[in-house]
């Protein structure tokens, strides 16, 4: 759209857009590059220094906006340094997150079970083998994880894993009935 | 397949390390053909405004700083099927068309299937995603600051590793709505349970009866064990009625204290503002709330103006009575007349506060009626402690000074009340309060019978007696005082009403407790890196030393006592052998305990101001203070 040209100059701008995919946002505007045809757009209180959503929309799909009002500019450039080693630091913290995060998620396993799997963790030392459920690294559950389906590990630890099965599972579907 | 390699890093400001772009047509996502690219390169630098070859210039620098302050965070790519692909954001490629690199990156909202299905698949672990600029709609990055001093102090907060990061809370379920319970329609309601509070004394049902018949359980209960005996005499009836009547009076009082107008079915207007909470949970904290946490009399003092300063009209009568009241209790717990300080003594503070605080505060009363409440306030007491009493002189008594009050000669009586009480107001502040009772009781049962002549000389004598014992100070010493000597009356302590409803918080006094006696002769310490001599602290008379004149540590030092030279008949010292030991309540602090171990007998711990010092060859048989 070529109205997106002339948004070149008019960093600060706030704007009511609405996209072509149905979608309606209101957002200051930090920058638009011609080349990429992207623009930024800033969202939220013009709170200096707090946190706001950041959306990098691209500008062909800007169906039609409104123009609400100016505002300053949001990046001051003086202030603008990078950090890059913090940046990298940043980065590699959210990726050990999302690694220990993903290994909770089995792999080809149905919703239902991973719902049990987070249940179970909660309480229960657990991580996946495939498709089995492994508590304590002794007992195991597999498909369809249902109380009968407990093998392994002391007769005690077994009972226990049976009865936490049993309770989370009357829990999920108490929660969220007809799911299951 | 056409992969196109990384550009290559252009100047200093494209140095985002490798970068794949991914131009093929039909895949939209890719598995994971992440090289071994860094993420950035060492020498990256973007300052502001820097020149990049061939593009435009500073708004291409902005989005390049933008792009660069978002790696790391977690972003939501839509694409343009209306999937939201979820990932951390890796790189982009900003030269020409914009694509982007997530990793760890999922699909979470699936636009191409119809419906909102997220999770009937199977969940997929997630993995590096490049999205192809042609794909791309928007990049959503939440609570994304652009400035680097966030970026600090974000890198801190991921850092910590707080406990809710580390507990993992969006496995936390969304807790369930709580809603209020209401009984339901259909199930009966038992009016045998609704009512079973009410008309208690009228149940037909004796639980000790069913007790014995069904399980064989005899009851041994005798209520005289527990309280004192009523005296079925033949004033019984009037005395209940009386009795009654100062009940009602009392119930009926007026009160700020929410609880008790609660009780009392007044309703404070202001009471629909308070929630259940703190109606019945909540701590109060008012003003006369803790009021006893210092011994100043002082303190007493302003703590009692609080306390019925915002009553303080009807107060005043009330406290007025109070004092009157107390004064004539405490003659007779000395003197066991008609008057006791039973109910009293459960507030020894508030007593004495009342003493002393209101003889500068009480205006010696004119008012006909303000006399004559007092009065009957009097007649109160009296009547109370009547019933929990069997003095045969205060029943005469009483009966006499009732007869007076009921045929209104109280009412010249007023005046003189007066008079005494001003004309001794030159004695001692608290002899003043102590006085007009007295004399109360003589104008009122006017001498001329033997029994009242004792009386009032005992009352008298009494007076002197309480007034000399409290004039060194108004202080909780008094306090104790008084319970010292109300508890001679014996009988266990029967709450009053008329001072309770006055002062509606107990008191955190122990009544109990010892007076304190400042011992004006109690040498500070001063810890000498000598002998092992020691001097305790100024509240010395708390502290016993236990002697242990055979003890065989004690070498070389000819300590019979373990207080220091200047010991001398100041502090109680008890000297109990070695072989017997003793417990005695009192607390034995000696202060060379740590060194004579399991041969001290060691009571209490008090608060210890000194460290005892000992010469290095004893060993430290160590007592933790």
């Amino acid at each position: 759209m070529d109205g997106a040209n002339g948004e070149e100059m008019a960093v600060g701008c706030i704007l009511a857009i609405k996209t072509t995919l149905g979608d309606e946002f209101e957002g200051q505007i930090v920058t638009y590059d011609r080349p990429s045809n992207i623009l930024v757009l800033q969202e939220g209180t013009t709170k200096p220094g707090a946190r706001r959503n950041l959306r990098l929309l691209k500008a062909n799909y800007i169906k039609d906006f409104t123009l609400l009002g100016r505002g300053e500019d949001p990046l001051d450039p003086k202030k603008c340094f990078i950090d890059l080693a913090a940046i990298q630091a940043r980065e590699d913290a959210a990726m050990r997150q999302a690694e220990i995060e993903a290994e909770r998620i089995g792999v080809g396993v149905t919703a239902e079970a991973q719902s049990i799997f987070d249940a179970l963790s909660k309480t229960l030392p657990v991580h996946w083998d495939k498709t089995v459920i492994v508590v304590m690294n002794e007992v195991r559950v597999c498909s369809p994880y249902l109380p009968d389906n407990v093998s392994g590990g002391t007769p005690a630890a077994n009972e226990r894993v049976k009865k936490v099965l049993e309770f989370e599972r009357k829990r999920l579907q108490a929660r969220s009935p007809g799911q299951f | 397949m056409n992969l196109q390699q990384a550009v290559p890093p252009r100047s200093s400001a494209n140095g985002f390390g490798r970068r794949r772009v991914d131009r093929e047509t039909g895949a939209r996502m890719d598995d994971n053909r992440m090289h071994s690219g860094k993420p950035t390169s060492p020498n990256f630098g973007l300052a502001n405004g820097s020149k990049v070859g061939g593009v435009a210039g500073p708004s291409h620098d902005r989005l390049i700083y933008i792009m660069t302050c978002l790696v790391g965070q977690r972003v939501e790519v839509l694409v343009k099927n209306g999937s939201i692909i979820s990932g951390i954001f890796h790189s982009a490629n900003a030269d020409k068309d914009f694509g982007v690199v997530l990793k760890m990156a999922q699909v979470i909202k699936d636009g191409s299937i119809k419906g909102q299905k997220p999770f009937n698949d199977t969940v997929k672990k997630p993995q590096t995603m490049i999205i192809p600029s042609r794909e791309l709609v928007h990049i959503l990055a939440k609570d994304a600051s652009l400035s680097s001093d966030d970026g600090h102090a974000r890198e801190k907060r991921n850092d910590l590793l707080i406990d809710s990061v580390i507990s993992h809370p969006h496995h936390v379920e969304v807790e369930r709505e709580l809603e209020r319970w209401i009984p339901d329609e259909d199930v009966p309601a038992c009016s045998e349970l609704e009512n079973i509070f009410d008309g208690t004394w009228s149940r037909k049902w004796d639980q000790f009866e069913t007790n014995e018949t069904l399980f064989g359980v005899k009851s041994t209960f005798n209520e005289e064990l527990y309280t004192t005996k009523l005296e079925k005499g033949p004033q019984m009836r009037e005395l209940e009625i009386e009795a009654s009547r100062i009940a009602r009076e009392i119930e009926g009082e007026e009160t700020h204290d929410h609880h008790l107008a609660e009780e009392r079915g007044i309703y404070f207007h202001e009471d629909f503002d308070l929630d259940e909470e703190s109606r019945y949970s909540a701590v109060r904290r008012e003003a006369d709330g803790g009021r006893y946490e210092e011994n100043e009399n002082s303190f007493l003092d302003a703590h009692n103006m609080e306390t019925f300063g915002d009553s303080f009209g009807s107060a005043v009568s009330r406290s007025y009575s109070e004092v009157l009241s107390k004064q004539v209790s405490s003659e007779s717990l000395a003197s066991s007349t008609c008057l006791s300080a039973d109910e009293d003594s459960q507030i020894p503070a508030d007593k004495d506060a009342h003493v002393s605080g209101f003889t500068d505060h009480v205006t010696w009363p004119s008012s006909d009626s303000l006399v004559k409440s007092s009065l009957f306030m009097d007649e109160k007491n009296r009547l109370d402690d009547k019933m929990t009493k069997d003095q045969d002189a205060e029943k005469i008594l009483l009966n006499e000074c009732r007869d007076r009050i009921i045929s209104e000669e109280a009412q010249t009586s007023k005046s003189e009340d007066v008079h005494p009480s001003t004309h001794l107001k030159g004695l001692s502040p608290s002899a003043v309060t102590y006085d007009p009772p007295s004399s109360d009781q003589i104008n009122k049962c006017p001498a001329g019978e033997s029994s009242d002549s004792a009386i009032s000389g005992k009352l008298t004598s009494a007076n002197e007696a309480v007034n000399t014992s409290l004039r060194p100070g108004c202080s909780t010493s008094s306090t104790s005082e008084h319970v010292g000597s109300g508890s001679v009356s014996g009988g266990p302590l029967s709450p009053s009403s008329s001072v309770g409803s006055l002062s509606s918080e107990k008191s955190t006094l122990n009544p109990n407790a010892k007076e304190f006696k400042l011992n004006p002769n109690a040498k500070s310490f001063m810890p000498s890196a000598s002998l092992r001599q020691h001097t305790p602290a100024s509240d010395g008379s708390f502290y016993y030393a236990n002697n242990i004149s055979a003890a065989p540590h004690m070498h070389g030092i000819s300590m019979g006592i373990g207080i220091g030279p200047t010991f001398g008949g100041h502090h109680p010292v008890v000297y109990s052998p070695q072989a017997a030991p003793l417990q005695s309540p009192q607390a034995y602090i000696h202060p060379n305990g740590p060194l004579y171990g399991q041969q001290m007998i060691l009571g209490q711990p008090r608060p210890l101001y000194y460290m005892p010092t000992y010469p290095a060859e004893m060993p430290y048989k160590g007592r933790n203070f």
